[in-house]
């Protein structure tokens, strides 16, 4: 597994400024236009800035996105085009080996662009020292939404295949997980429905530990992320083997 | 001595339909075997199954005594691959690929490093090691994809189709090479489209088609039981009823193909007497080879692809 890992961080190395762009640049002009800028005539929300409170999600967007796209596209393509994987079950690696490292490959990148957006945006004043309790939060978050993309590349025909999760799943979740807006001022079952998913029960993790209290009832959002991560692994692993091996 | 691969009864159905059918063949430590089949007769499919890609849907397969349903991680760490597509990691440098194959064997890195330098200088790819995969000729790829095979030393090696796509050139090297593998006691399984080939490396030579065994032998077995000594191949054009009555009534064996006769002879005194009979119709002689057997064999109709 940490072969396969290593793999891709080898490739990395060599494409870091790329990478570092989309995962970072692009979430901090999101903060910049949202939090800063569209913030400014917000004054107060949930009883924090909407910069702060804005912050707290777009970590956890950040981290969802940055796996998800890093497990679906590049490992699209290490499945069909490139053989990558062909190559590697050539050798003792395992389908389950390779599963595991891509999963844990592309939650890394995930925290990677976690990590730059806090580190750049703690320059403009957006420093909190309990990011380092919610950094493993944010990793779990990014290795559940690395699952998803494996069970996607494992049942996906085509790259088009991609545009049904990206559109239908990542997109929405991120704008009705509380991001932009409050769940808690929303109708009842329109909270419902936001709470099924991972990333509603991300955000609001996220921001109590950086902004409020926490609670013992917010333990129940760490269950629901690692429930979602192994009922996720399980299955996608079972795909993925069946897509290689047949 | 026991046996470097042993199948028996192997299966591999695709939504119902047989790809391979029930083969049985044993591969000694050491021997050097050829499957020969056009396309489409479960040569890759066979290969895969040996190297665990693909799973039997019935049949043991024991590689170097072990089992493939159950010990495929310990016969992966045992044999090279080449598969027929080169699957090198186009991300990486030619050395970087042997490095990064080194690492998946669990190599130690010292090793891995002087065994890709030493299998390059081999392959006589040194001077190109830095250069990106896609940088790279078919031949070279090809090489590359040998000395990935190779690096983690194993005895035991699967080719599928390893020269295909390559020029002469390229071609006897790579056969140069496995001959000094061969020497070495290396066990070798190659499948493949040319005769030449299979008939120049390979100790025995198993065909199939529809997934079956046709037959299996040396190559002077295969030509001697099938064919023959020398064949004629007679242009007949519009007269083949005419010369099929002659060769029929002469007891001889032949195949038609097209405006053509292929009349298979076992000795010379036979071809000699019976190109007495020829007078106004184009005819050539030519020694017996493994591609009349496997024309025989498979039949002249054109596979395509699937």
């Amino acid at each position: 597994m940490y072969n396969v890992w290593l793999r891709n961080f080898l490739f990395f190395r060599k494409t870091f400024m790329v990478s570092l762009f989309w995962t970072t640049l692009e979430p901090l002009m999101f903060l910049g236009a949202f939090g800063f800028g569209f913030g400014h005539y917000i004054s107060s929300i949930e009883g924090m800035s909407f910069l702060q409170f804005y912050f707290a999600g777009l970590l956890c967007t950040t981290s969802m996105m940055v796996a998800y796209f890093e497990a679906t596209y590049p490992n699209y393509t290490k499945m069909t085009h490139q053989k990558t994987y062909a190559a590697m079950l050539l050798t003792p690696v395992s389908t389950q080996q390779i599963f595991f490292g891509e999963m844990l490959w592309a939650a890394t990148k995930g925290f990677l662009g976690v990590l730059g957006v806090f580190l750049i945006s703690s320059l403009f004043g957006l420093f909190n020292p309990n990011f380092f309790v919610v950094a493993p939060i944010l990793f779990l978050l990014s290795l559940v939404f690395a699952s998803f993309g494996m069970i996607m590349i494992s049942i996906a025909k085509n790259y088009d295949s991609f545009v049904f999760s990206t559109s239908g799943v990542i997109v929405p979740l991120s704008m009705i997980s509380g991001t932009y807006f409050s769940l808690e001022e929303i109708p009842y079952y329109l909270k419902t429905v936001a709470y099924i998913f991972p990333l509603a029960h991300a955000v609001r993790l996220v921001r109590t530990v950086l902004y409020r209290e926490l609670g013992l009832f917010d333990l129940v959002h760490i269950a629901v992320l690692l429930a979602y991560l192994v009922i996720f692994s399980m299955i996608g692993q079972r795909l993925f083997t069946k897509k290689l091996v047949n | 001595m026991s046996l470097a691969l042993n199948a028996i009864g192997l299966k591999k159905n695709y939504e119902g339909i047989p790809v391979v059918n029930g083969i049985s063949f044993d591969i000694k430590p050491g021997e050097c075997v050829g499957i020969l089949g056009p396309n489409g007769a479960g040569k890759t499919t066979t290969i895969k199954m040996i190297y665990g890609q693909v799973i039997p849907t019935a049949g043991e397969l024991l590689v170097l005594g072990l089992n493939t349903k159950k010990d495929i991680t310990q016969i992966r760490s045992r044999i090279g691959v080449v598969p027929q597509e080169d699957c090198l990691d186009t991300d990486f440098s030619a050395l970087e690929n042997l490095l990064l194959f080194a690492r998946y064997h669990n190599m130690d890195s010292d090793l891995a490093h002087a065994q890709a330098e030493h299998l390059l200088a081999e392959m006589k790819l040194s001077e190109f090691k830095h250069k990106q995969v896609e940088a790279l000729s078919g031949g070279m790829k090809r090489r590359l994809a040998i000395a990935r095979a190779l690096i983690h030393k194993p005895q035991f090696i699967l080719m599928d189709e390893p020269t295909t796509g390559l020029d002469p050139q390229a071609r006897l090297w790579i056969w140069n090479y496995f001959e000094r593998l061969k020497a070495n006691n290396t066990t070798l399984v190659l499948t493949t489209h040319y005769m030449e080939e299979a008939e120049r490396l390979c100790d025995r030579i198993i065909m199939i088609d529809h997934g079956v065994i046709l037959d299996q032998g040396t190559a002077k077995e295969l030509i001697e039981r099938h064919i023959g000594l020398e064949v004629i191949e007679l242009s007949v054009g519009s007269e083949k009823g005419y010369w099929l009555s002659k060769v029929e009534q002469a007891g001889l064996k032949f195949q038609e193909y097209e405006e053509k006769l292929f009349i298979f002879f076992e000795t010379s005194e036979l071809k000699q007497s019976f190109i007495g009979n020829i007078q106004n119709t184009h005819y050539y002689v030519r020694s017996a080879n493994l591609n009349d057997v496997f024309l025989k064999l498979a039949g002249y109709q054109i596979r395509e692809k699937s």
